[in-house]
């Protein structure tokens, strides 16, 4: 799409307009030419009025981990950073592709989306069908929205509108948290007749369990919650994970002090603070996980590609033991009774 | 670009400051503590909170007919008040009154810091003394205030004897309780022999043209009556309809400002006057005989016609945002220009600066919202400042 001229980006920080040209030209944040390589081998069909979505965050989250990794070491010797996110776009521009470069380096240390493969083995424990669009899975574009290009993020959910018309999908089961704000939240305030019913993973996982479905862990162990901003204070959904970590058989729930819509803290990676501020970010996740290591909790559990990044960064960063940060949808993959 | 740049480094090098984030982490469970004990205790506050957005929704679009209002009131109260458009159509006014070589004390005020008041009246042979405590802290120091309620948050007792020591030439201890006594033994004399006292206001009745000032160290009772000349500068946003609105607007804020109740709360309308000998009015009996009152725009009235960002002057500035942000945390009021923190970012726009400065301070907001959950009157900082990267990405 055409960048209108005038336009006073050069107050806009370098990651954020990084974001916002990859999603224009490849449809993803990373810029990367693939992204459904994690779900090799789940043979999940591509159509179904009901879509798995499941989102630039966690798709990419190796890469994003890596990335920010780099970002982080950079900025904290105080090298220009900026200059490495420029050198992506003017190589991403000439087909060299980056994304994927960090990408493969990613893959050597995590070699699959966890959360992901998890989410989509228990969704199939549950019997609920859906599909995934995988390569052609749109971007909800929200980065856009965040950075301040609101008529770019417009266009581009006007897009995704056709696109999931034209599948005939009716419903979608949304698994990052700002993906599924802004194709609940934001698509009605810029689109009209946006009529998709969007629903959080944890929603869905905790129907189930209200209707009978059983979760188990093999030992018990004491768990924490890390609210996600968005999920909490945008989506308002902070009872659905608790009532589900409280379902699972073997774990003893730990509440953070800091808690929910209300008081919880931020892990420090949010609205694209992490790519404008990467140390200072760094800073406060290790801020959010010293309050959530006081619950003495084994295992701390959220449910956003951003958090879980941001907190696993904290925990190095202030070299804790004995803790372990997990996606909600790998906690309750563990915890199903099919081991 | 350049702006953004050397923010970034001054914030970074905050955020790497264990001083700014031990200081801020005693500050803020301390405050969480006092509020939610005295919400305990006060529990209709939160009622009033919701009265005081209600005042304030209905105020800010009247704004203009409000201070017109307030500063009739204040002539017939004998007071001299004044509506100043820009910082130097308002120094200018302060300059007619004040001329130079005068002995001024100064109550804490943001509307003076906003138009760097202090350094414009000793650049014209003035001596001027901050008479709040964390204020006269960071004059001597000559750095800029980090917290609107607590300005030298940052600043250790360890640092304030160093300070003390200096400007009285005496080893001052790293004690507390002896380095408030040697403040208040060198500000007595400045009181009482001060030619002008100036102060804030932190709401303002338009029916009476009182001014309210809310405060626990009783300096601001000082400067406002020791001096024979009171001069007080108030931005636009302060007024209110009526003096019973301004009592609420008044409690609310000292509540979130974290002063359960606070020693002092001043009301000031006019000059000192007494009718004592032969019903005679005579003013300047032993407060001061001149008042003015120099109300400011700078950007308000545009920012109050701005339905997207009109809310921003909705703000008490009682600060509580800033225990909650959790950038502020860690840099303390490194977040922000004049202004701290998401909100700062507004005022920034539209009031001290351009969008080029509010660039920096609006991407800076982690949009996680805990600041709206504290707001006493709700308000979406976070909202704004992304409709203001609208306007910053748009050129608009």
């Amino acid at each position: 799409m055409p960048i209108r001229p005038g336009r006073e980006e050069r107050f806009v920080p370098e990651g954020l307009l990084l974001f916002r040209d990859n999603i224009l030209t490849k449809g993803n944040i990373f810029g990367a030419s693939s992204k459904a390589g994690w779900a090799k081998g789940l043979q999940i069909p591509q159509h179904g009025e009901v879509l798995f979505f499941a989102g630039c965050g966690y798709q990419f989250l190796g890469e994003a981990e890596a990335t920010l990794s780099v970002v982080r070491a950079l900025d904290k010797r105080g090298l220009a950073w900026e200059r490495t996110l420029g050198l992506t776009s003017f190589l991403n521009k000439r087909g060299i592709n980056v994304g994927e470069f960090y990408g493969r380096l990613a893959h050597r240390f995590r070699p699959h989306s966890a959360p992901l493969r998890s989410a989509v083995e228990v969704l199939k424990g549950m019997d609920i069908d859906f599909g995934y669009l995988a390569e052609e899975e749109p971007c909800c574009a929200a980065p856009l929205y965040y950075a301040g290009f609101q008529e770019e993020f417009a266009a581009q959910s006007a897009k995704t509108q056709a696109l999931l018309k034209e599948k005939g999908i009716t419903r979608i089961i949304g698994m990052v948290p700002s993906c599924t704000y802004a194709l609940r939240e934001l698509f009605p305030r810029f689109l009209t007749g946006w009529q998709v019913e969007v629903s959080h993973f944890v929603e869905v996982v905790w129907e189930a369990i209200k209707k009978g479905k059983k979760f188990r862990l093999p030992h018990e162990v004491t768990v924490t919650y890390h609210d996600p901003c968005v999920l909490s204070r945008y989506l308002g959904l902070t009872e659905e994970p608790r009532q589900i970590l409280r379902s699972i058989e073997g774990v003893t729930f730990a509440e953070v002090e800091r808690n929910k819509e209300e008081w919880s803290t931020c892990c420090g990676g949010g609205g694209g603070f992490e790519v404008i501020f990467p140390e200072i970010s760094h800073i406060m996740a290790a801020n959010r996980v010293r309050e959530l290591l006081e619950t003495s909790a084994s295992i701390i559990v959220t449910s956003c590609p951003g958090c879980l990044i941001q907190l696993r960064e904290g925990v190095k960063k202030l070299k804790a033991r004995g803790i372990k940060v997990m996606d909600m949808a790998q906690l309750v993959r563990t915890a199903m009774s099919e081991g | 670009m350049s702006k953004f740049k050397a923010y970034k480094k001054r914030l970074k090098e905050a955020a790497r400051d264990p001083k700014i984030s031990v200081a801020l982490k005693r500050a803020i469970e301390s405050y969480r503590k006092n509020v939610e004990e005295a919400l305990k205790r006060f529990p209709h506050t939160l009622k009033l909170a919701e009265e005081v957005r209600a005042i304030k929704e209905q105020s800010i679009p009247r704004m203009e007919e409000l201070v017109g209002q307030a500063c009739e009131a204040i002539q017939k109260n004998k007071g001299k008040a004044f509506l100043a458009r820009t910082p130097a159509e308002a120094l200018e006014i302060i300059d007619g009154i004040v001329g130079t070589g005068k002995l001024i004390v100064k109550g804490k005020s943001l509307t003076g810091e906003e138009i760097d008041l202090r350094e414009h009246l000793e650049g014209r042979g003035n001596e001027v003394y901050e008479t709040d405590l964390g204020e006269y802290i960071i004059q001597l120091l000559g750095i800029k205030p980090m917290h609107l309620t607590a300005p030298s948050i940052h600043v250790p007792k360890e640092d304030v004897a160093h300070l003390l020591s200096r400007v009285t030439g005496k080893k001052v201890p790293p004690d507390i309780a002896i380095e408030v006594a040697t403040v208040r033994g060198i500000l007595r004399d400045k009181f009482i022999r001060a030619d002008i006292g100036m102060s804030g206001a932190n709401v303002v009745a338009a029916d009476t043209g009182t001014l309210f000032q809310i405060e626990n160290e009783g300096n601001i009772r000082l400067s406002t009556s020791a001096p024979p000349v009171y001069i007080a500068l108030v931005g636009m946003e302060k007024v209110v309809p009526t003096i019973e609105d301004a009592f609420k607007v008044a409690e609310v804020t000292w509540r979130f400002a974290g002063y359960t109740v606070p020693s002092y709360v001043n009301l000031v309308s006019g000059p000192s006057k007494t009718g004592d000998i032969e019903k005679v009015i005579t003013y300047g009996a032993h407060g001061p005989k001149e008042m003015y009152v120099i109300f400011l725009d700078a950007g308000r009235s545009r920012l109050a016609q701005d339905t997207v960002f009109r809310e921003a002057l909705f703000c008490l500035r009682c600060g509580g945002c800033f225990y909650e942000c959790p950038l502020f945390a860690v840099t303390a009021g490194h977040f922000g220009d004049k202004y701290f923190g998401g909100i700062g970012a507004i005022w920034t726009a539209f009031v001290t600066g351009d969008l080029a400065d509010a660039a920096p301070l609006t991407y800076s907001c982690l949009s996680c919202g805990r600041c709206k959950v504290r707001c006493p009157v709700e308000i979406d900082a976070p909202q704004m400042c992304l409709e203001l990267r609208k306007r910053i990405a748009e050129g608009s």
